[in-house]
Order: C-alpha cells, then sequence, then structure tokens
C-alpha cells in the first residue's frame, strides 16, 4: 500500500455514501457483501450490470491502483481465491494471500485479531473464506474496511451466486436487463450443507427464475421450501422442465480418497447417504439424462467437479456446459464486487 | 412446623443445638461466624407458599432465625428496620441450576461470584450443576464445593452430584454416598444419559437415594453438530439444527423406565412444547415427573440468534413462538412446577467465537426474577404467590433442600428472606451483573421488578 491512501481508508468512520451505493439498494450492510439474501433484483442487477462492462478490456480504469485486496481464506480454497486475485490485478490492484489461520483451537480471536491487523495494514478490503457460517459478518462488525464473504460455512458464498446469474443470463441471451422470469432452474445435491446453494437460490430468485432442488431427503429437505424453492426427488422427473441444471460436488471423506480412485463406493460426508452407486443412480447427470433437457437448456457446476460421480465428463465437457462461460463470469463479478466495495 | 427443622444454618454452637446436628457438618454454611444484627422488616406483603399466608405484615429476625412475623411488631433499640410497604416479603428465592464452574473453569465463575450473582438476583440458595473439571462425581468434590461455599459465597450453594463417573454415561457414581455427602440432587447436566441401560441404572440408585434424578434430555445421535433450533432460520442461517424430538424421545423414553422404579424424575430447561405435553401426560398418571422452565424458553424464539449471536446459543436452544406459548401454558397448568435459570457462564473471548464454535449458555441469576415476571406475571398466567412457590418451595422440594427448612417463610424457620420490589423499572445492563461473565441476550432490556433486600441466615447480604 501507499501512503497516499493510508489517510483515506483510515479515520474514515462517518461512512459516506459512495455513487454505487446512491444507485442501489445494498442494504442492510451496504459496505460489505456478506450475502444475497438481503438483496432485491435491483441490487443484485446493479452488480451484473457492472461487471459485464468489464467484458471489453479497454473499458476497466486502474482504479484499485496502488491499493491491496486481503484474501484472507481460513479455509482451503483455489478457485475461488485465484478468481479474486484476477479480479483484483485486472482493477490494478495488487492481492495478497493470508491462509490457514483457522487451523487450531483459538480459532475466534486468531480470525477477528487477524482481521483487524490486516484492515491495520491499510488493505482496501478484506475477502474471507472460512470454515464457519456467519464468519464474514463477524469480522465485518469489527472492522471498517469493506468485507466480501468468499463462503462462510454452509451459509452463503455470494459472489457464486452472482456469477451463477451472471453465466446463465448470458447463455440464455438475458445479459441485457438480467430478467430471469420465466426460467425454471434445478440444483442438485446437497442443498442443505451448501453455501453456493443459498446464495445462487438469493440470485435466481431475486432476478425472477423458479428454484427447484432435487436430492435425497439428507440433502434436500422438504424445509428448504420455506427459501420459497420447489423441492423434489425425482431427477429425471425435473430435468425436462429446467433450463438450467446446476450439479453440485459431493464431499468425500479424505480418508476414502484411495478406495475413490479404485471406483469403489466411498463413504460420504453427508449423513443420510447409503452409497455412491445409490446417488449416483438417483442423481448423477449423465448423458442420457441430459439428452432429455430441453434443447436450449445448460449444465452448470460450482467446481470442482468429481466427474463421473454428479456429472459425467462427457455431460461436463459437452455442448450443454457453460461451467468455464461460468469461471470467466467469476472473475467479471467480483471484479464488479471490488470495484464497488471499493469505489 | 416440623421438629426436625433445622434453626439456622449458621455453625452450631453450644448455646444452638441442632436436631441435625450430624447433617450440619456437610452442610454448606454462610461464611460469617459473628452473628448479625437484628433485624425487622415492616409492613411488607409477606408470602409463604408452604403456609399459604399471603398478608402484610412485619417479620423479625435475629440470630439467623424468623423470630415473629405479625403486625406492628415492637422494634427495640438497636434493631435494623427494612421498611417494605409495597414490597413482598418471602421466602429467600432458591435456583436449582446453575453453573459455577468451580473447580476448573474459574475465569468464567467462581463459586463467589457466582454466588454474588445469585444474592443480587434475590437467590439466598443455588444448586450448581456437576460439570466441572473435574465433575462433581465423588463425595470429596462434593465436599469442595460445600467448603468453598462456606468460605467465599454469600448464599447457600448446594452441588448436584454427577450421575457417571467423569459424566461420560459409562460408569456409576457412590449414589449413596454422593447422597450422604449432602448432594442435592443426582444430574449429569450438560450431557444426557444416552444408554437406555445406563439410565435404568442411574434412576434405581438414584430413587433408592432419596435424591431426584435431573435429566438433560438431548438424544446425542440427533444433535451433533447442533448450533441452534432445527428450522427455517438454522437452514437460512447455515448452522447445524437441534431438532424439538431430541428432547421429546429422551422424555418419552425415560418415563417408561422409569414406571417400575419411581424415581423422582425432573425434566430440566423444558424446551419443546411437545415436551411439555409429554410430562403433562406422566403427571396426570400419577408418575413422579417434574419440570422446570427458563426464562430465556419463557421468553425468546431462535430469532434472538439472527445476526451469529452468541449471546443467544444455549443448549437446549430458542425455540420458535409456539414452545415458549407452550412452555409458558405448562407453568400456567401447573405442569411445569419448577423456575431455573441455568446460570451459564462464558467468558467474552469463548463467545466471541463463530458461532459454531461458541459455547452454548447465557447468564441468569441477576435477571431472573424480572424476566419470570415478564412472562408469567404481567401476562396473567399466574399471580406473584405462585411465582414465587416456583422459585422457593417447588426446587427446595425436588432438591430434599426442604429438609432443611429451605423455600419456607415461617416462625421459628431459617432466616432466609427475599425483599422484592414487584414495579421497580430498570434496564439490564453491566452494571447490573456481579457474575464474571456478561453473556446474556437480555443485555439493554427494559424490565420490571427486582430483589431489593436479600437476606441469608438472618444476614442482610444485598440492599
Amino acid at each position: 500500500m501507499t501512503q497516499r491512501d493510508r489517510p483515506r481508508r483510515h479515520g474514515t468512520t462517518a461512512r459516506r455514501a459512495t455513487p454505487a451505493e446512491a444507485t442501489t439498494s445494498l442494504s442492510p450492510s451496504t459496505r460489505h457483501l456478506l450475502g444475497l439474501e438481503a438483496l432485491d433484483g435491483a441490487a443484485v442487477r446493479s452488480f451484473l450490470s457492472l461487471a459485464r462492462t468489464f467484458e471489453s478490456a479497454r473499458a476497466i480504469k486502474p482504479m484499485l491502483a496502488g491499493r491491496v485486496v486481503a484474501n484472507l481464506f481460513f479455509e482451503d480454497s483455489t478457485r475461488t481465491r485465484t478468481s479474486f486475485s484476477v479480479a483484483t490485478h485486472r482493477l490494478g490492484g495488487h492481492a495478497i494471500d493470508l491462509m490457514g489461520a483457522g487451523s487450531s483451537v483459538n480459532k475466534g480471536e486468531t480470525l477477528i485479531d487477524t482481521a483487524t491487523n490486516v484492515e491495520a495494514m491499510g488493505v482496501a478490503a478484506i475477502v474471507v473464506r472460512a470454515r464457519q457460517s456467519g464468519v464474514a459478518s463477524m469480522i465485518a462488525r469489527k472492522v471498517r474496511c469493506p468485507v466480501i464473504n468468499a463462503g462462510d460455512g454452509r451459509h452463503e458464498h455470494p459472489t457464486q451466486g452472482l456469477l451463477d446469474a451472471y453465466a446463465l443470463a448470458g447463455a440464455m441471451n438475458r445479459g441485457r436487463d438480467f430478467d430471469l422470469g420465466g426460467l425454471r432452474v434445478a440444483i442438485v445435491g446437497d442443498i442443505v450443507s451448501s453455501r453456493v446453494a443459498r446464495s445462487t437460490i438469493f440470485a435466481m430468485r431475486a432476478l425472477g427464475a423458479q428454484v427447484v432442488c432435487v436430492g435425497p431427503p439428507s440433502m434436500a429437505p422438504e424445509s428448504l421450501r420455506s427459501l420459497k424453492v420447489d423441492v423434489s426427488r425425482e431427477l429425471d422427473a425435473v430435468l425436462p422442465t429446467v433450463d438450467a441444471a446446476i450439479m453440485l460436488r459431493i464431499q468425500f471423506e479424505r480418508s476414502d480418497a484411495a478406495a475413490g480412485a479404485k471406483g469403489e463406493a466411498l463413504v460420504v460426508k453427508a449423513p443420510g447417504l447409503a452409497s455412491v452407486r445409490e446417488y449416483r443412480e438417483c442423481y448423477s447427470l449423465t448423458p442420457e439424462r441430459a439428452d432429455r433437457m430441453k434443447a436450449h437448456a445448460v449444465v452448470m457446476h460450482p467446481g470442482p467437479i468429481n466427474r463421473g460421480i454428479e456429472l459425467d465428463a462427457a455431460v461436463a465437457d459437452g455442448p450443454r456446459s457453460i461451467i468455464l462461460r461460468q469461471v470467466a463470469a467469476g472473475v467479471l463479478v467480483r471484479m464488479a464486487v471490488i470495484a464497488r466495495l471499493c469505489g | 412446623m416440623r421438629s426436625d427443622v433445622v434453626v439456622g444454618l449458621g455453625p452450631a454452637g453450644p448455646n444452638r443445638p441442632s436436631t441435625l446436628a450430624s447433617d450440619m457438618a456437610s452442610t454448606p454454611l454462610t461464611a460469617a461466624s459473628d452473628q448479625p444484627a437484628a433485624l425487622v422488616i415492616r409492613g411488607g406483603r409477606v408470602i409463604d407458599p408452604a403456609s399459604g399466608r399471603d398478608e402484610v405484615a412485619d417479620v423479625a429476625i435475629d440470630r439467623g432465625v424468623v423470630r415473629a412475623i405479625g403486625r406492628r411488631l415492637p422494634v427495640s433499640k438497636g434493631v435494623r428496620v427494612i421498611e417494605a410497604k409495597d414490597r413482598l416479603v418471602v421466602p429467600g428465592l432458591i435456583d436449582p441450576h446453575v453453573h459455577l464452574r468451580e473447580p476448573g473453569q474459574e475465569h468464567k465463575e467462581t463459586i463467589a461470584t457466582g454466588g454474588a450473582a445469585a444474592v443480587a438476583g434475590g437467590f439466598t440458595t443455588v444448586c450448581c450443576m456437576p460439570n466441572t473439571s473435574p465433575a462433581l462425581d465423588s463425595p470429596e468434590l462434593v465436599d469442595f464445593v460445600h467448603a468453598r461455599a462456606k468460605a467465599t459465597s454469600p448464599c447457600r450453594v448446594f452441588a448436584v452430584a454427577a450421575a457417571t463417573r467423569g459424566r461420560k454415561g459409562e460408569e456409576l457414581t457412590e449414589i449413596a454416598l454422593l447422597a450422604r455427602a449432602g448432594a442435592a440432587g443426582i444430574s449429569d447436566d450438560g450431557d444426557c444419559i444416552a444408554s437406555a441401560g445406563m439410565m435404568s441404572r442411574v434412576l434405581a440408585a438414584t430413587a433408592a437415594s432419596g435424591l431426584a434424578f435431573m435429566q438433560h434430555c438431548q438424544e446425542p445421535t440427533m444433535t451433533r453438530g447442533a448450533a441452534m433450533h432445527a428450522g427455517e432460520r438454522s437452514l437460512r442461517l447455515g448452522l447445524g439444527g437441534w431438532p424439538r424430538a431430541a428432547e421429546e424421545i429422551i422424555i418419552e423414553r425415560d418415563v417408561r423406565l422409569n414406571r417400575g422404579i419411581g424415581c423422582r424424575y425432573h425434566v430440566q430447561h423444558i424446551s419443546s412444547g411437545e415436551s411439555v405435553e409429554i410430562v403433562r401426560r406422566a403427571r396426570a398418571a400419577g408418575q413422579p415427573v417434574s419440570a422446570e422452565a427458563s426464562p430465556h424458553h419463557l421468553l425468546l424464539t431462535d430469532e434472538a440468534c439472527e445476526g451469529y449471536e452468541t449471546n443467544a446459543k444455549v443448549n437446549p436452544p430458542l425455540r420458535e413462538r409456539k414452545d415458549v406459548e407452550a412452555v409458558r401454558q405448562g407453568v400456567a397448568d401447573g405442569t411445569i412446577t419448577v423456575l431455573a435459570t441455568d446460570h451459564a457462564p462464558h467468558s467474552v473471548d469463548e463467545k466471541s467465537l463463530p458461532f459454531e464454535d461458541a459455547p452454548f449458555g447465557l447468564i441468569g441469576l441477576e435477571t431472573a426474577l424480572a424476566l419470570y415476571a415478564e412472562a408469567l406475571v404481567a401476562t396473567g398466567l399466574i399471580d406473584w404467590p405462585r411465582l414465587i412457590a416456583m422459585m422457593t418451595l417447588e426446587p427446595a422440594r425436588l432438591c430434599n433442600l426442604d429438609r432443611l427448612g429451605l423455600g419456607r417463610l415461617t416462625e421459628g424457620g431459617v432466616a432466609d428472606v427475599t425483599v422484592i420490589d414487584p414495579d421497580a423499572p430498570w434496564t439490564i445492563g453491566p452494571e447490573c451483573l456481579r457474575s464474571k461473565s456478561r453473556n446474556t441476550p437480555f443485555m439493554g432490556r427494559a424490565v420490571r421488578g427486582r430483589a431489593v433486600a436479600t437476606i441469608v441466615n438472618g444476614r442482610v447480604v444485598t440492599g
């Protein structure tokens, strides 16, 4: 960081509304992006519209020149962290990574202390990823700089929700106004434990799409209906009705990775799931199943993919897949979020 | 009045023979050995649920004993007078469920600070749970707590002893010896006795001891990773859910196990509306089952957890409106007979952890009286005499403290007295707390009703 922006970020206890905030309803905690639940369609669209302006490389100004965005990752991540770093770099800023501080017992204090220390160094924003739900909002209460939630426990992963909406809108030719009205989106897999699912549900709903959650009862309980989504156990019945299928990753016990490599049935972390065989039989997106989707329907995945489990390679790499478009969108929406919050 | 009632719990000297001298050795005593000044509490509404007394009267206290209750008692020179017009004068309040953290977690609370919090809230007696470190699972540790209380606490403290060694649910403790050491009950509180086989042995041994068994009703395999009530909020917040059924099925199981045993079985901190119905049915069938309600379960819902508010993280969790209503109804119809704070201090550092990592529990001793009054009396569900009974006579019976003369206010009886201003408005703030900890979700709440004097063994300890 430079001397130039030290006074700028410090001493601004009384926050002033930025032009960006004046044009959106980013309530309630406008300085931060902690989740999408409280955002309405206009707020979501304003991020996506800003992201669209970055499609043209020439339109990008080095607005973060000389400033630092800290990636505070208490939990492992490669692609999200890299995506945030790329976004920062493309805005002319520097990204620094702090990782793994949450490994020992005093997680909470270490975590807050780490965040306040990083802030004291004068960073423009803190991007935080943590194992526990609520950590991003916890840090946001303790620091003055903007906090961007890059995934907190099973709670939210708001930039993932935004990028899913951005990628889907693009694929459906809805990228002009980001109106997803009339579209129906299936989210398949362990929804209850997924921060991606929550944020994506909120984004899709805010933009007018219908959402149906598909999975076994342990992963897609009926109580999800309180999020104003449909719930189904029948992937085969749902697939022909949707415009997009978002396949979630199944998380395996690490110790069973060897068995997985040999193609044996794995123990799955999510309680209530009997076997990979059963899961694959009921919920895997195979080429046969993909063939029964509408002609224009797309397949999405937040990555990393367990090929052959929730998603067959032929589908992941096939014509319906917009997975790499999602990755590209990720950088654009993260640029938009950083630009808006640090602007 | 029964002839075997101990006259004061102060040190038994040659001039103060006690018919319960053998008990005295192991009974926690108040600290002072010098005699407090004589005292008259004048013109208050004297309520004694044991005798049904509810009248305006004076109460004269001397040398740890209530000497007289009556109109216009003479006040001799040098006698301290507490004016109690428009105040309630009641037996010293008893909280049968607190955590004092000593030994082992003195950074959260000690017997001394917990005792100070108790008397600030109007309690003259508390029963502390055995989930200390080490657990209170031997007569020696019960003795330790009682000795520490005698040396350091302004109120009486009785230990509730563990049912299993180390509270691990595997090996029985010496329940007969724990009872002889003066334990006020048997419980593995903080953990449920999950094994039905072990539970039936615990019930049998506890029944033989004459003590009550107090169950922390939580089926453990249903609550792994749980941080709050299982419902729409836990789903939205991405927090593990603690379903009602995990409480209900333990009560159902225990009631059935206990049918042929007949132990006095007490449900701690009841949280689910359906649990209340299970207790109601068992009591209607004549089973020796009782239950307690805590202030937070009478007032708050899981909404208090919004924003990952760790001071609202408690076990069992805050549930929904219908549960609050059902617990209140249980109090109103007599299904729930005991009120208990489950005072559970934790340090600011611990409660600053992420919600999932922060410990369960909130403090309650200083705030309980006003919160019970708000939930139960102001709503018209019960009147003050019933509220007082649920905070004195009922917990005294549960913990066999009635045998020591506690929980009643009567001539010749123990001078543990609480004077309450039922209308005093105040705001819950850190300055009101004597506990070492500050973890209450009620901070900033405007309430009514407060203990204005707490008298333990004839000595004014607050007020």
